[in-house]
């Protein structure tokens, strides 16, 4: 049910100092200039935070991480993951150890309801010192954008194509 | 004797790498590596100084508002700026209830499974740990029926295979020793911590005009808006009553879930009085002013120095005694990498020297850490909880004392006791508890200040930068929940000249100097036993002790051979 209680989180995340990491809150930035997200929608830049944006999404029906995703392709490949493929995200490794993934978690143990998760995630070149983005991440930033207006059209088709087809 | 690597430490905030050779069954060296580059130095050169505490905050993924202040008050010392009283009031409002936040997180969700076992919780008897929750404090969540349902949450998780959140754990390991009953109450308090941190954290929201990265700072005061008439403003009568809330509640949280909690802990892991001692040498350049930053000796928590576990007598501090080495750091001073440097004096040019990863171990004869070795008076020291508690301590802090004292009878412990692993969790549950009674108040002062119309909050009197020297230098400070922040800025033609940052975590993590002294990390982990060289949980305790917190995390989501769906656009 979504009813009056429904909620749409959209979560940028990564840190605007480390080049390709800011990937995430470059698009929050831009969605706020966009016109075509609809006004209930809650536009979160989140930085390099974990569990400490429970605040913020504790109480969604859905919420759309985006955020930079090693998928070792291309940089500026956009992936899309939901549902299991989400499941004991990141794996060990992964530098920033309450992340994103222990904020799901922590949704699933507080919340009433189990939110729709979608992350969109971008493929960095590099995630050195700097305030910029490189090329092919700016220009899939747009790309990301797009993607994200897709997320909210609350009838829209299915976004994604298969690589193959 | 084998060389354990830990790397990376998880549960931590950032990277970091340990190093520790172990002989007998206990660790007889160490070495704690930083393994990112610090570069935001390198960021600021050229910038307006005003705008440095936007940039700052981005430092950290964790305490955002650490380096907002620390960097705010490094450009009003170089210029000359007091900031009005109501504007260091509500920093102390947010400082103090930084500590309360990230207390309460560090305990439970980053530092307990080191010390309960979630697997165990799932055999606990609900009733039982009933019985147990309600010995040890008034809190009224505590029935069997409540504790069955959490058991039931768990288990569910656990057969989801979500377990992210508890997945770094050595489960089974000999070194747990809590009854399962002690094992399900922290696993409900765990749980009952995320609730808490979401709500509390509005603090920051209300007075930082947003959360996460507050932006209300400004170089001679706040933004924050004070009006006892305007509904818009910041802060206002209806604003204070929802600030004396959370307050409120948080006070009771401490000292109904959290501070019983780690006594009851505590209490079945006596012998870690006795682990992680460290240096001996604490630092804290004291804050929580109450009557400007100049004034030190009005501070609410002391500024001072304890050298060789010396109770009996507190140093006085001065930032011109601080010094970084390089010598076993990843980069290189121009006039050679023996010597300590003043921050004022400092440099950061990355050298990397290290080996080509994937490697085994690094060369700990050379450089092994991108974290600089700070010393004070050429002597390492540890900051943080501990530091302060003792500085305040041994200085007779008129609420500090009482508290420490009355935490030591409870536990049976002597004061020398708290120089270990257990002595850092438990200063960090004392200034907890003592921090969340001053939020109360400093709210309350805050109201009192609103209701007498004193509504300034910035001192605009050198806003223009044709109003500044051609140069100037300043120190900014800051007691994060962490230990002891300072940044230095020098200033030329209205432009960032030099800019460093001296983190509390370089200090506490950071690799030997020039003397070849080890850090407080490395200094902990000395004897530490440990059992079993595959799955070194004693490690985990003394480093997490500490609450490391390597700045500058890197959000990127490690996806590597997941599934997932490339996203065309059309």
């Amino acid at each position: 049910m979504r009813a009056a209680t429904a909620k749409t989180v959209v979560l940028g995340l990564g840190n605007i100092l480390h080049g390709d990491d800011g990937a995430g809150a470059q698009a929050i930035s831009r969605l706020r200039a966009d016109p075509r997200v609809p006004t209930d929608v809650s536009l979160v830049e989140g930085g390099t935070l974990g569990l400490e944006l429970l605040p913020h999404v504790w109480d969604c029906s859905r919420l759309i991480v985006i955020d930079a995703v090693d998928v070792g392709e291309p940089a500026g490949t956009l992936v899309r993951m939901s549902g299991e493929e989400l499941n004991s995200l990141p794996g060990n490794s992964t530098v920033h150890q309450l992340g994103v993934s222990d904020l799901l978690v922590a949704l699933r143990m507080l919340a009433e309801r189990q939110p729709e998760v979608v992350l969109l995630g971008v493929q960095p070149l590099s995630t050195d010192w700097s305030c910029e983005l490189s090329p092919p991440v700016a220009a899939a930033t747009d790309f990301l954008v797009e993607a994200t207006l897709r997320e909210l059209q609350p009838l829209a088709e299915p976004n994604v194509v298969d690589a193959n087809s | 004797m084998a060389r354990i690597v830990v790397d990376p430490v998880t549960r931590i905030e950032g990277h970091l790498r340990i190093e520790a050779e172990v002989n007998g069954g206990a660790v007889t060296d160490a070495w704690s590596s930083g393994t990112m580059f610090r570069g935001i130095e390198l960021i600021l050169k050229g910038r307006d100084p005003r705008e440095a505490w936007v940039w700052t905050q981005r430092i950290c993924g964790v305490c955002t508002t650490v380096h907002a202040l620390t960097s705010v008050r490094a450009v009003e010392d170089a210029l000359g700026i007091e900031v009005p009283e109501n504007a260091n009031l509500i920093r102390n409002i947010i400082g103090s209830s930084q500590y309360v936040q990230d207390h309460v997180i560090h305990f439970y969700h980053l530092h307990a499974l080191d010390w309960v076992d979630v697997t165990l919780a799932l055999k606990a008897d609900p009733a039982k740990t009933s019985q147990l929750a309600e010995s040890i404090s008034p809190w009224p969540k505590s029935s069997k029926n409540y504790f069955k349902a959490i058991q039931d949450k768990v288990k569910a998780l656990v057969e989801s295979k979500q377990l992210s959140l508890f997945s770094s754990g050595y489960w089974g390991h000999p070194a747990y020793h809590l009854p399962p009953e002690a094992n399900l109450l922290a696993v409900a308090h765990y749980i009952e911590a995320l609730e808490f941190q979401k709500d509390y954290i509005r603090i920051h929201a209300v007075l930082g005009g947003k959360n996460p990265h507050l932006q209300t700072y400004l170089v001679g005061g706040m933004s924050t808006s004070m009006d006892p008439d305007e509904p818009g403003a910041t802060i206002n009568p209806e604003r204070i009553t929802f600030l004396t809330e959370l307050a409120a509640k948080a006070q009771a949280f401490v000292d109904q879930v959290y501070v019983p909690d780690v006594l009851a802990v505590a209490a079945f892991y006596r012998d870690w009085f006795g682990h992680g001692e460290g240096l001996g040498n604490f630092l804290s350049y004291g804050d929580y002013p109450q009557g400007g930053v100049k004034d030190p000796a009005r501070f609410y928590l002391q500024r001072g120095a304890i050298f060789g576990h010396d109770l009996s007598k507190v140093h006085p501090v001065d930032p011109a005694n601080v010094s970084e080495y390089v010598t076993h750091s990843w980069y290189e001073y121009g006039d050679g990498d023996q010597n300590g440097k003043n921050p004022y004096q400092g440099e950061t040019k990355p050298q990397y020297t290290g080996p080509k990863p994937p490697f085994e171990h690094l060369d700990v004869d050379k450089k092994y850490s991108w974290l600089k070795a700070p010393r004070y008076q050429d002597h390492p020291m540890e900051v943080g909880p501990l530091s302060r508690m003792l500085v305040a301590y041994a200085s007779g802090h008129p609420d500090v004392k009482p508290v420490v004292d009355a935490v030591l009878a409870k536990l049976n412990a002597p004061a020398t006791a708290l120089f270990s692993t257990l002595g850092r969790i438990a200063a960090r549950a004392i200034e907890a508890k003592v921090m969340a009674g001053q939020v109360v108040k400093w709210v309350a002062e805050l109201g009192d200040k609103l209701g007498h119309g004193d509504l300034r909050v910035h001192n605009g009197e050198k806003w223009d930068p044709d109003t500044w020297p051609k140069q100037a230098q300043g120190w900014g400070f800051h007691e994060a929940p962490r230990g002891s922040l300072g940044h230095w800025v020098e200033i030329e033609d209205q432009k960032i000249k030099n800019y460093q940052c001296v983190v509390p975590t370089t200090w506490n993590a950071g690799p030997r100097d020039g003397k070849g002294q080890r850090g407080a990390y490395e200094a902990a982990l000395l004897k530490t036993p440990v059992a079993d060289p595959e799955r070194p949980v004693e490690i985990l305790r003394t480093v997490h002790s500490f609450d490391p917190c390597l700045a500058c995390a890197v959000h990127v989501v490690d996806a590597r051979g997941r599934k997932y769906t490339p996203v065309t656009v059309r």
